[in-house]
């Protein structure tokens, strides 16, 4: 009797029926091109800058469920945590262009990377200036042994948005890209979870811990974090995650932030809003303002139950970016 | 003796490439299990298959439509060993027109190299497919050289290739999958140089100079 059962049809099929699902769920915000795994704006803008991110699935509703109105141009989505082909990048960024260049927002994994970098070549072979922001705000990937570097989790909402913002007021592509990396250089993440993800049609999860272990510092494709903790309750657990992300931004008192409290996809709603809570207390008692907040699951990965706190250091200039109209599947103010 | 590469010689290299590779796919994969998460040879294979979709017909083939279709196959594969074939193809491809000669494939050879470097920022001893490709690379550039004909080109850089392609048992490696387990995959080839050596011997067997090379991969890895 598998302990993991699942709403899927074939295994093959996952990710291009759920993109039919979304598309058909949104007319009026979005189209998916199925030959290409692409989701872009319903109604296209001409004349400003276009936005194209994407990556592997399995972290819904990103990418595609940012499409839209102050965010996206262009989601392009690849297999579950595999980053999609330079010619499916290239696809999506050539749809991206409206003629004022296009800005590639990529999630730091090797994968990603490279598949973009190669699509911005080949699209700029056909007449396309490309531009790319590499978020890489994971606090628990940081080391300085030369390798890849920090991933990149959640705080590509925060990168979306305000470069969503920034293109829809018609900024130039070089004043979006350079938002875009500013954001990146202000926002951490830091991540633990209770239990490993499953992958679509597997009865298995990726990893499993005893009762009174917690994950610490997972990232968004399943795979183990740094290490253990001692579970605990929760407000003892948002401190683990809140206090080593104040440290490394440096954080002061009367320094404003954006905080998003983000679920990994099996955490329930309630008990994200318990974490929030006390995220607000932590950041209060330090003085620090909590300028705007989000909680909710948007960077997932699968049905992990987990919860990963991302800080921006911001001014007022990026809350009126964040403030700014937003009309997507999975954020609309 | 031959002084150009053309469409049907290039269709030849592709085929006689996806034979041999589809020979020692099995033990590609168990070097990629020992020192990656085992779906090269998987990856690869199903980047050829790819290729072959797209392969212009015989009367279609020139050297450069060959090798897009090549290049094309490749970049439509996920991971990272696909894209970066594709590139280094494409840089190949853009050397010739309905033929190439030998200065023209030295040429795209060591583009499709810079390409690679400059994309996964590996360096030679890194213990990756450059430490194949480079001495690859450096043959063909002498071969023209020295006017050798292609045949004779092709030998000397599959020769460089391989023995770039067997130095990699020794190395620890610094980018790629393998980088992550270290220690671990000391003794084991990496698969992606492996792939480039075959890939050479096929172009040397293509060109006219066939050749009885022995099999790379298992018997080397030294644990």
């Amino acid at each position: 009797m598998p302990t993991n059962r699942q709403f899927i049809n074939q295994r093959d099929n996952v990710i291009s029926e759920a993109l039919e699902g979304l598309a058909a769920t949104y007319p009026d915000l979005i189209t998916h091109d199925a030959a290409t795994s692409l989701i872009s704006r319903a109604q296209p803008t001409f004349g400003k800058v276009g936005l194209v991110s994407g990556g592997g699935s399995g972290h819904e509703p990103l990418h595609a469920g940012f499409v839209g109105k102050g965010m996206l141009d262009v989601a392009v989505a690849g297999a579950v945590f595999a980053s999609p082909t330079a010619l499916q990048v290239q696809a999506g960024t050539t749809l991206a262009d409206k003629g004022v260049g296009v800005l590639q927002i990529v999630k730091n994994y090797t994968g990603d990377v490279l598949n973009f970098q190669i699509a911005a070549e080949l699209a700029s072979d056909n007449g396309t200036v490309v531009e790319s922001v590499i978020v890489d705000d994971d606090l628990a990937s940081d080391s300085d042994n030369g390798g890849p570097g920090r991933r990149g989790t959640a705080a590509v909402i925060t990168v979306e948005k305000i470069c969503g913002a920034l293109a829809e007021q018609g900024a130039d592509l070089s004043t979006v890209t350079a938002a875009g990396r500013d954001i990146v250089t202000r926002s951490r993440t830091l991540a633990l979870t209770l239990d490993g993800c499953t992958h679509p049609g597997n009865t298995s999860p990726a990893f499993t811990l005893n009762a009174h272990e917690v994950e610490f510092g997972v990232g968004i494709h399943g795979e183990r974090g740094t290490g253990r903790v001692p579970f605990a309750a929760a407000d003892e657990l948002t401190e683990q995650l809140i206090i080593p992300l104040v440290d490394s931004l440096g954080l002061k008192s009367g320094q404003p932030v954006i905080a998003i409290v983000n679920g990994l996809g099996g955490t329930y709603p309630l008990e994200l809003s318990i974490i929030a809570r006390h995220m607000h207390e932590v950041l209060r008692g330090r003085g620090i303002t909590v300028a705007r907040s989000l909680v909710g699951s948007y960077v997932t990965s699968l049905d992990m139950h987990g919860v990963s706190i991302t800080l921006t250091a911001v001014d007022d200039n990026i809350i009126a970016g964040w403030d700014a109209p937003v009309r997507t599947p999975t954020l609309t103010w | 003796m031959t002084t150009t590469i053309d469409g049907t010689t290039a269709r030849d290299w592709i085929n006689e490439f996806t034979r041999i590779f589809a020979n020692a796919q099995q033990r590609l994969t168990e070097l990629d299990r020992l020192a990656g998460d085992g779906d090269f040879g998987t990856n690869i294979a199903s980047a050829l298959r790819r290729v072959s979709d797209v392969l212009p017909s015989t009367a279609d083939a020139t050297y450069r439509t060959v090798f897009s279709a090549a290049s094309e196959g490749f970049l439509r594969t996920g991971g990272t060993s696909g894209p970066l074939f594709g590139m280094w193809f494409r840089s190949i491809a853009r050397a010739g027109h309905n033929s190439a000669v030998l200065p023209e494939l030295a040429g795209g050879v060591a583009g499709g190299l810079g390409a690679i470097q400059s994309l996964g920022g590996a360096k030679v001893g890194d213990n990756t497919m450059i430490d194949a490709l480079a001495p690859a690379s450096e043959a063909l550039s002498e071969a023209a050289a020295l006017n050798l004909s292609v045949p004779a080109a092709l030998e000397n850089a599959a020769r460089a290739s391989r023995t770039g392609a067997l130095s990699t048992g020794d190395l620890i490696a610094r980018r790629g999958r393998a980088s992550y387990v270290g220690e671990l995959a000391r003794g084991v080839l990496d698969p992606g140089a492996v792939t480039i050596a075959l890939f050479f011997e096929a172009g040397a067997t293509a060109a006219g100079s066939p050749q009885q090379w022995q099999d790379l991969g298992v018997n080397t890895v030294k644990r």
